[in-house]
């Protein structure tokens, strides 16, 4: 297998993404998701494989150890003495889901291609129903048209004893351009969510949205174009924005009041925007049209984490009966469930945003929490919008079976 | 591919930057921490579970630093090792760790730095940190900050860290706190001082010149002291040039902003984001651990980048379990809010653990109640015992029914009980084994030497007390009699203020605290009714007592005690002030008689004035007292008398105002209190009204002074120079009539009608009241 340098120098880059996500300098999904693949590239190019399997437990080992860099994406399991309940194996707190999504991605990706590479010379079947297709006309995977022919003209000789490295010269070029596939899916997730904007927002609406969220920014800016509507921008104080600066690795960059800055951006483009406090989401409630919410990650049962407010929201929407659209990328959607945790996400920040520390008595006979991501239930909402098409909450599980392999589930 | 390059070339650029340096000083230069600390250095004893050495690495690492010296004095071995098992000597850590073992005749930080400069360790600007420092600053942040103030000025050698707290908060150390002057538009420290909690810092004196430079000044007291320091290359130099700096901020920082000859800016980062606080006595042991479990120090906190690489779960109210699966809960057991369980420990039936640290394999027994305390590895307490608000250390047996009192610290491998009874501020350490003395003596032989004292002196009736199978010795509680010349913060009162157990805020509500919690103790003590525990009680009364009166009482007993302090202090002062004053004299009855230029005589009693290290106001008083005495009193009075007073102002009085600093307001003070004693008490008018027309006093000060009340004679004795004093402000009085009057007189002159001459509106009147003014008062008739 891979000789010690380059189990060395695959350590070395796997540690520093891992040491930077847990001091939180890489923040936001989709960054997360981008810098997972830039060392998921580099451990497949440098991984010396004879067979299949044997790639599969590197790509693995890679994404545990980053799993494990947060500690809250790991499945745990918490001995109670006499504990009555059984400790399920799917509890989810969250920092980064996108990086444990994007391993899987990346194990999906490779298992396919070799598939495509070793049955090649038999009619690949024909893709059954998809999920994503049969609701939408949300596009087909291009490679599956495209390279299968010139791949099944290259025999592959797994555990090859003679000449081990043969599997893997032939196989790679194929895997990174699959690698190579997943990186343009996450460059151009915006632009494919906010293509069908238009067909969800209509003239003369209102719509509500709540803080900072990449993608409803420019899912709203693209129904802009054809639609004259007014959005209500809650603020969502105190909770962080992660804009994703890039400076020298070091990304901590938190804005607070994200909703403010989600106002201003909208406004510059246009729309014409009011900025409320939170405190009045259910009083507008009764004159709004649509609720846009982005996601942090979207659970099996259809459920999401949200930034701390969009439970709120979301209640209030229920109460009006006011339709709740979540727009979110496909990296998004995470294998797991929300058990314990009824309300929360289990991801607290410092209090510092809630309570100053120069507020010394308050300091020493409060406990401030100050949690990032609200838990959100599938009855509450009513569609997702991502790059694979609109779904409801009571699909997202057939979509998460399509989208990574059952036994990728837990790294 | 696109991308990749991409990162290729950032890649690069990092490499362009200069790498981030940073020397972290880990040793305490202090005994706070004993017994604790006897067997381990400072910098390894765990907070939350995790050794402070790894909180500051892990502090620096999120500041991205690159490179650490960390110079290790006490236990250095033991330091070097821990950091070499570490997983930040694994390759992929991203930052290299180079452990420095220093002398053992490094004392101080300032010895410390010493040191780095004599290894040439640094290369660039350098962070400098304590070994025991828990921060998310972005410290490069402020690094750029002070890279960018260097380009402008080179003499800007210091960047220090500082985070607004508010006046009453748990992670200030009242003790040890320091007031910082800022010029609020730069954010240069142009001074600073050290507040004590006892002898309690009452005054700042903050230099006049300072507010005549800026205009505008913070005079800050509500600041934490992170000693977070961005240092430039000549720090460590400057340590080496003045040999007699010790501390960082006492002697150093206060140094280099009051001397005059170096010439060099010190600023002040005020972090308004981000949390930094230095665990550097018991009691902000607690207060950082409880801003750590309330998550101030995210993303440093146990569930998410625990620094010994422990996995925590973060559960509602700030309750941390490691999740290994190997913690027993018993399903009695409570644990309240602010609670961190390391891995492998177990909680039996009906404990209580409020706002407590429980270490790795620990057991507690059935129950027991542990409340704000912090417990270290392997510790294990039997059923029935009560904890509270104490630090025990690792391997600690503490047997069935015992008490541990508030402020108690048990050392390592100690075991109690059944049924101790533990006093408040108890601090006990494991008796040595006479095997293994032999290697260590050699290592440490200061320590031992006082282990050894104190072992000689135990008491047997304190080991009735500790249970039968005690194997502790008990520290004594109040400092031995040769450590009370301890100065400044080691000063063993002062340290009462920095220990564990009390109330949080100000030092009076936490004596307060001490009083009541004296009260409550003392009820244990009558349940107890043994003789011993009498005896113990009362001197804890006094120990009560005494602390109460210097809270509730400041003035009364606690200003007696500063007064016989102040007094040795002050027999000393006079003689080194009366040398000074002779000197002075000399030099200027020298000056005067050889007819130095001004300018030289200054530069002599600047030298004069650092090498006997007197105020300003000392060498203005001596100056001014020696150019009167310098005026020939002529026989007669009258315009010789006149011409002699403004011939030796107009050759010396500039002098006045080049010592070091310019106020005139003093010096006519000062020149009315030397008259008013001297036999030229007649000529004060005229040497007033010299000085005014040598410019060296104006209009404004002469108002100014005689507003003050100190110039009216209040607050003096009755007597001569009472009378004498009332004279001179009487004089003044006239004096400044006159030049009002002239005022009025000249406005009405040149502007026909005008209010009465307000000074302080019209400026360009003033002035030019001010040339006119030398002419008009030679024709003054001069009382007296």
């Amino acid at each position: 297998m891979a000789s010690d340098p380059q189990m060395l120098a695959n350590q070395r880059i796997v540690e520093d993404l891992a040491s930077r996500l847990r001091r939180r300098q890489v923040v936001g999904s989709r960054q997360a998701a981008l810098e997972t693949l830039l060392v998921l590239r580099q451990v497949v190019s440098r991984a010396r494989f004879s067979n299949v399997d044997q790639l599969v437990d590197v790509i693995r080992s890679v994404g545990r150890r980053l799993v494990d860099a947060q500690p809250k994406g790991r499945a745990h399991s918490f001995l109670y003495e006499y504990a009555d309940f059984n400790h399920g194996s799917f509890i989810t707190g969250t920092s980064e889901h996108s990086v444990g999504n994007t391993v899987r991605k990346v194990l999906h990706h490779i298992r396919e291609e070799y598939h495509t590479a070793t049955e090649g010379s038999t009619p690949a079947p024909a893709p059954t129903f998809s999920i994503a297709k049969f609701v939408s006309q949300g596009q087909p995977r291009k490679q599956q048209t495209v390279q299968k022919n010139d791949a099944a003209k290259v025999p592959l000789k797994e555990n090859d004893p003679d000449d081990p490295d043969s599997f893997a010269r032939t196989l790679k070029p194929v895997l990174m351009e699959a690698i190579q596939d997943v990186f343009d899916e996450l460059e151009t997730v915006y632009d494919n969510i906010s293509k069908n904007a238009k067909d969800h927002i209509h003239s003369d609406e209102i719509i509500l949205t709540l803080g900072k969220s990449k993608t409803v920014e420019s899912f709203l800016k693209a129904a802009a174009h054809h639609r004259n509507y007014t959005v209500i921008v809650a603020e969502t104080a105190p909770s962080f924005v992660f804009s994703s600066f890039h400076d020298h690795g070091l990304t901590r960059h938190f804005t607070r009041y994200g909703g403010r800055e989600m106002a201003k951006s909208l406004s510059s483009a246009g729309i014409s925007t009011f900025l409320v406090p939170d405190s009045s989401i259910y009083a507008l409630m009764s004159r709004v049209n649509k609720v846009i919410l982005g996601a942090h990650a979207i659970l099996a049962n259809g459920g999401m984490f949200a930034t701390s407010g969009a439970l709120l929201a979301a209640t209030a929407a229920r109460a009006y009966s006011t339709p709740v659209v979540v727009c979110a990328g496909q990296f998004k959607l995470t294998p797991l469930w929300n058990l314990y945790h009824e309300y929360g996400a289990l991801d607290f920040g410092d209090p510092s945003s809630v309570l100053g520390f120069e507020e010394g008595d308050l300091v020493d006979k409060v406990d401030v929490v100050n949690p990032y991501y609200d838990y959100v239930q599938p009855e509450l909402l009513d569609a997702f919008i991502t790059n694979y098409g609109d779904h409801p909450p009571s699909s997202i599980y057939r979509l998460l079976k399509e989208t990574y392999d059952d036994e990728d589930n837990e790294l | 591919m696109a991308p990749k390059s991409s990162a290729g070339k950032e890649k690069l650029l990092g490499d362009e930057d200069e790498v981030l340096q940073a020397v972290i000083l880990a040793d305490s230069f202090n005994k706070r921490f004993r017994p604790l600390t006897t067997r381990k250095p400072r910098c390894l004893l765990p907070i939350c579970n995790a050794p402070l050495l790894d909180w500051t690495f892990e502090s620096l690492a999120l500041a991205g630093v690159q490179e650490i010296f960390v110079i290790c004095r006490s236990h250095a071995e033991q330091v070097k090792s821990t950091i070499a098992e570490s997983r930040w000597s694994k390759p992929g850590s991203g930052i290299k760790i180079m452990p420095i073992m220093t002398a053992k005749e490094t004392f101080s930080p300032g010895d410390a730095m010493r040191d780095i400069y004599t290894r040439g360790l640094v290369t660039g600007d350098f962070v400098l940190v304590m070994g025991d420092l828990v921060s998310n600053v972005k410290i490069n942040e402020v690094v750029k900050a002070h890279k960018e103030r260097r380009k402008t000025n080179k003499d800007a050698i210091m960047t220090m860290v500082v985070k607004e707290s508010g006046s009453r908060h748990r992670t200030r150390p009242t003790g040890n706190s320091s007031v910082f002057v800022i010029d609020s538009e730069t954010s240069e420290c142009l001074h600073y001082e050290p507040v004590m909690g006892y002898p309690p810092t009452k005054v700042a004196g903050i230099p006049r010149e300072i507010l005549a430079e800026h205009p505008e000044v913070e005079i800050r007291n509500d600041l934490i002291d992170c000693s977070i320091d961005i240092c430039s290359v000549e720090v460590p130099s400057l340590f080496q040039d003045n040999f007699d700096y010790l501390d960082i901020r006492r002697d150093f920082v206060h140094g280099v902003l009051t001397s005059d000859l170096l010439m060099k800016n010190i600023y002040c980062y005020v972090a308004k984001e981000g949390y930094a606080a230095r665990v550097q006595d018991t009691k902000s042991y607690q207060s950082i651990s409880k801003d750590i479990l309330s998550r101030w120090t995210f993303p440093l906190v146990p569930d998410n980048n625990h620094p010994a690489g422990d996995v925590y779960e973060h559960r509602r109210g700030n309750k941390y379990i490691a999740k290994d699966g190997s913690v027993v809960l018993a399903r009695t057991s409570r644990i309240g809010n602010n609670c961190l369980i390391g891995p492998s420990t177990q909680v039996s039936e009906d404990v209580q653990i409020t706002s407590s640290v429980i270490g790795r394999n620990c057991v507690i027994g059935s129950g027991s109640i542990i409340d704000n305390s912090y417990i270290f590895d392997g510790t294990i307490i039997g059923a029935g015992c009560v904890v509270e608000h104490s630090i025990v250390g690792a391997g600690v047996e503490i047997r069935e029914n015992s008490r541990v009192g508030k402020g108690c610290l048990v050392g390592d491998g100690v075991v109690i009980g059944p049924e101790a009874v533990l006093e408040r501020f108890e601090k006990l350490s494991k008796k040595r084994e006479t095997g293994d003395d032999g290697e260590q003596e050699d290592e440490e032989e200061d320590v031992d030497s006082e282990e050894e004292e104190i072992e000689a002196n135990q008491e047997d009736s304190i080991k009735a007390q500790l249970g039968s199978d005690c194997n502790a010795i008990v520290w004594p509680r109040e400092a031995p009699d040769e450590d009370e010349d301890e100065e400044g913060v080691e000063n063993y009162k002062n340290q009462r203020f920095l220990r564990l157990g009390l109330a949080f805020s100000t030092p009076s509500t936490s004596f307060f605290f001490c009083a009541t919690g004296d009260d409550a103790s003392d009820l244990e003590f009558t349940d107890e009714g043994s003789l011993s525990s009498d005896e113990d009680s009362d001197s804890s009364d006094e120990d009560s007592d005494s602390d109460a009166n210097f809270t509730t009482l400041p003035t009364s007993s606690a200003t007696s005690l500063t007064l016989e302090n102040s007094t040795i202090v002050a027999a000393s002062d006079a003689v080194a002030e009366s040398e000074f004053r002779a000197e002075v004299e000399q030099s200027l009855e020298r000056a005067f008689a050889e007819g130095h230029s001004v300018d030289n005589a200054a530069v002599e009693l600047k030298t004069l004035r650092m090498a006997s290290n007197v105020p300003l106001s000392r060498v203005r008083e001596s100056v001014v007292s020696a150019i009167v005495e310098k005026i020939q009193i002529v026989e007669g009075g009258g315009v010789p008398q006149r011409q002699e007073i403004a011939k030796v102002i107009n050759r010396w009085g500039p002098l006045i105002d080049k010592i070091g600093g310019v106020d005139a307001v003093e010096t006519v003070s000062i020149l009315q209190t030397h008259c008013a004693t001297s036999e030229r008490l007649p000529l004060f008018a005229q040497i007033l009204v010299a000085l005014y027309q040598a410019d060296i006093v104006e209009e404004v000060d002469m108002r100014r002074w005689h507003a003050l009340p100190s110039s009216k004679g209040a607050g003096e004795e009755p007597g001569p120079r009472r009378d004498g004093m009332k004279k001179c402000w009487d004089v003044g009085a006239a004096l400044l009539e006159q030049l009002s009057q002239q005022e009025s007189d000249s406005d009405e002159d040149s502007e026909g009608d005008d209010d009465d001459g307000d000074d302080d509106e019209e400026e360009e009147d003033e002035e030019e009241e001010l040339r006119r003014g030398p002419r008009r008062i030679e024709q003054l008739s001069i009382i007296k």
